[in-house]
């Protein structure tokens, strides 16, 4: 009877370990958890006062100095107080958004995994009702779906900021452009992409080192590495458009220019010649024109693909290797 | 015979010397320092470099004519120089490299030198031998202090060397936030309050992670703070005039005010003029010698109320 009873309890528990799983996960880095609240609150919060009290303490104040008017007038600075806590509040909200894949890759390298590793508490939770397999999973799922969850709110509240049409928020907006990496990557899904790299990186650093402060430093190095590269590459993700103007006057390409320089009759491109902007410099020089090959805004969402593309592959690669490492080093037991 | 010669061992080394356990800190921590050695070399290398670079990077930044007169070199010739934008972009690095110096200072101290020791008991191991904690804590700081202090001394000498006569348009005006911390004894006092809030936050959490972390925010927060206020760590000068003020080149501008009461144009300018370099550099060192001093004092007065 009493075997019994254990028998049917034993299969009981077994069923209901994912749910064990997901509560201890979130016990054991309960104080990561509440700091992920408490980031994406202060995003969000920072966001919403901007869209709110602070874009209207703002336009009043542009207009109280008369910046609405056609020909702003002398007391026209656009530096005004209340102008400056908007565009404080947006920064801070895309600051941290830019500084959160170095924040996962180090907690995920050190606390996710590392530590784990090191201590070996994770080995003893592999003698649990929990196989490596399944524990590396839950890692990465729970963590993934907080990730993207809040930035993705982050993300859709910073859009909704950034395309406003009820009123004159393009001009406190106007010191950014579409493609400045803050902005391009808060906008869209290149920041949820790089901040699920980050996770996978740190994840399989954590995994490859086996200690917690080596982990944490090498997947930093990666996940900065990374983004340094992605920024690097961004222009050439995507077909560039090139515009042509005429000699007497030049190129001034609304988006991310990629390369500028002038034209000669034959339509070979020559860089700038240094008489530019003299009345008889085409004459003098031979050039009949200038170009620019640029991205216009219309390319933001195939470039965002692409980039997001990227990462998340980066981050399948690594995934696949964590799963590969750990299967290696506890043999069978997966 | 044996049992003498056992008995006399002990009493031949009474007191354990100093250079064993300054040793086993530089052994424990070889990553760290091999790191830090490595990145040392990098910026030498590099200053030198720059050094060699500076003339003529400073000929490709200079005043030209077109066409050439007796005087001014042609304008082709001196926009054809590309040497002084490879020098003002190297030695922004280096600035912005030396005044971060302490972020990784702080972060290593919290996790790696004393919050992991810690978290897995080698520092009570530690102390059950020949060793006490405050020697131990001693060695631990004064070890990193001593190579941190000479390793950064060193640098920012290389760097005012490499930046010759500091031509702002090329170098950076002093008032620079990476060049002010970078050229003086600040970016030696930095690193230095790094590593004693690192320690602190190692003997509050006693866990690396933790400690890493939050050595890393309270410097973070110590360096906005005095990056934000730097300006009134000296009196600034004031100057009122009608009309508007040119104010001389590489004045650190503090505030800007136009009034125009009875429909005369008034202006009035607050600024740090550069002799106030110095000034500023010490008021800011002195600042940051005293917040590592208190932090140290904290750590030690802690590790002393945690003991049995």
């Amino acid at each position: 009877m009493s075997a019994v009873t254990a028998g049917a309890s034993a299969a009981v528990k077994e069923s209901r370990a994912p749910h064990g799983l997901v509560p201890a996960l979130l016990r054991v880095h309960r104080s990561a958890f509440l700091f992920w609240l408490m980031l994406t609150a202060v995003c969000l919060g920072a966001l919403l006062w901007a869209a709110g009290p602070g874009a209207d303490a703002a336009l009043a104040e542009y207009r109280a100095l008369g910046c609405d008017r056609p020909g702003p007038g002398p007391d026209c600075h656009f530096s005004g107080s209340a102008v400056g806590r908007h565009q404080l509040a947006v920064a801070i909200a895309s600051g941290l958004v830019t500084l959160l894949p170095v924040l996962t890759a180090a907690w995920a390298g050190g606390a996710l995994t590392g530590r784990e590793m090191e201590n070996g508490t994770a080995e003893l939770a592999w003698t649990q009702s929990v196989s490596p397999a399944r524990w590396l999973a839950a890692k990465l799922a729970v963590p993934a779906v907080l990730l993207v969850a809040g930035t993705f709110a982050v993300t859709l509240l910073h859009r909704m900021l950034w395309s406003s049409p009820k009123n004159s928020l393009d001009r406190l907006m106007g010191w950014y452009e579409w493609h400045d990496d803050r902005v391009f990557e808060i906008n869209g899904p290149v920041a949820t992409a790089h901040t699920l790299a980050a996770l996978a990186l740190g994840v399989l650093a954590g995994l490859l080192l086996r200690r917690a402060l080596p982990a944490l430093g090498v997947a930093v190095l990666a996940v900065v590495s990374l983004v340094w590269v992605l920024d690097e590459l961004r222009p050439r993700l995507w077909p560039t458009t090139a515009t042509v103007t005429s000699a007497g006057s030049t190129p001034n390409p609304p988006g991310l220019v990629v390369e500028e320089g002038a034209l000669t009759a034959t339509g070979a491109r020559v860089p700038v010649p240094e008489c530019w902007g003299e009345l008889d410099c085409p004459a003098e020089s031979g050039i009949t024109g200038y170009y620019a090959v640029y991205h216009p805004s219309s390319h933001f969402w195939p470039l965002q693909l692409m980039e997001s593309g990227i990462a998340l592959a980066v981050a399948a690669l690594a995934v696949v290797a964590a799963f590969r490492l750990l299967r290696r080093r506890t043999g069978a037991a997966v | 015979m044996s049992a003498l010669a056992s008995a006399a061992t002990p009493l031949t080394r009474p007191a354990p010397r100093p250079g064993g356990l300054l040793r086993t800190v530089a052994r424990t921590h070889r990553p760290a320092l091999v790191l830090s050695a490595l990145a040392l070399a990098a910026t030498t290398v590099a200053l030198v470099w720059l050094h060699g670079l500076g003339g003529e990077a400073r000929a490709g930044d200079s005043a030209c004519a077109t066409p050439p007169t007796d005087r001014l070199p042609s304008c082709a010739a001196v926009e054809a120089i590309t040497a002084d934008e490879t020098y003002a972009n190297g030695l922004a690095v280096i600035a912005t490299v030396l005044s971060y110096a302490v972020f990784p200072v702080a972060a290593w101290a919290g996790g790696a030198l004393i919050g992991r020791e810690l978290e897995n008991g080698t520092a009570q191991l530690a102390w059950t031998q020949s060793v006490g904690p405050a020697r131990w804590l001693a060695a631990k700081l004064a070890v990193p202090a001593a190579l941190l202090t000479a390793g950064t001394s060193g640098t920012v000498l290389l760097n005012v060397w490499a930046r010759g006569d500091g031509d702002p348009d090329l170098a950076g005006d002093w008032y620079y936030p990476d060049v002010f911390v970078s050229t003086g004894p600040v970016a030696v006092a930095y690193p230095l309050a790094g590593l004693a809030f690192g320690a602190l936050a190692g003997l509050v959490w006693r866990r690396a992670l933790p400690a890493a972390g939050m050595g890393l925010a309270a410097s973070l927060l110590l360096h906005t703070l005095l990056e934000r206020h730097r300006e009134e760590l000296w009196p600034a000068v004031t100057r009122v005039a009608a009309g508007s003020i040119e104010l001389p080149r590489s004045a650190f501008q503090v505030s800007w005010d136009t009034a125009t009461p009875n429909g005369v144009h008034i202006t009035r300018a607050t600024f740090h003029p550069q002799s106030h370099y110095w000034p500023l550099q010490y008021v800011e060192t002195g600042l940051l010698l005293a917040v590592a001093a208190a932090a140290t004092a904290t750590a030690f007065a802690l590790l002393a109320r945690r003991l049995p």
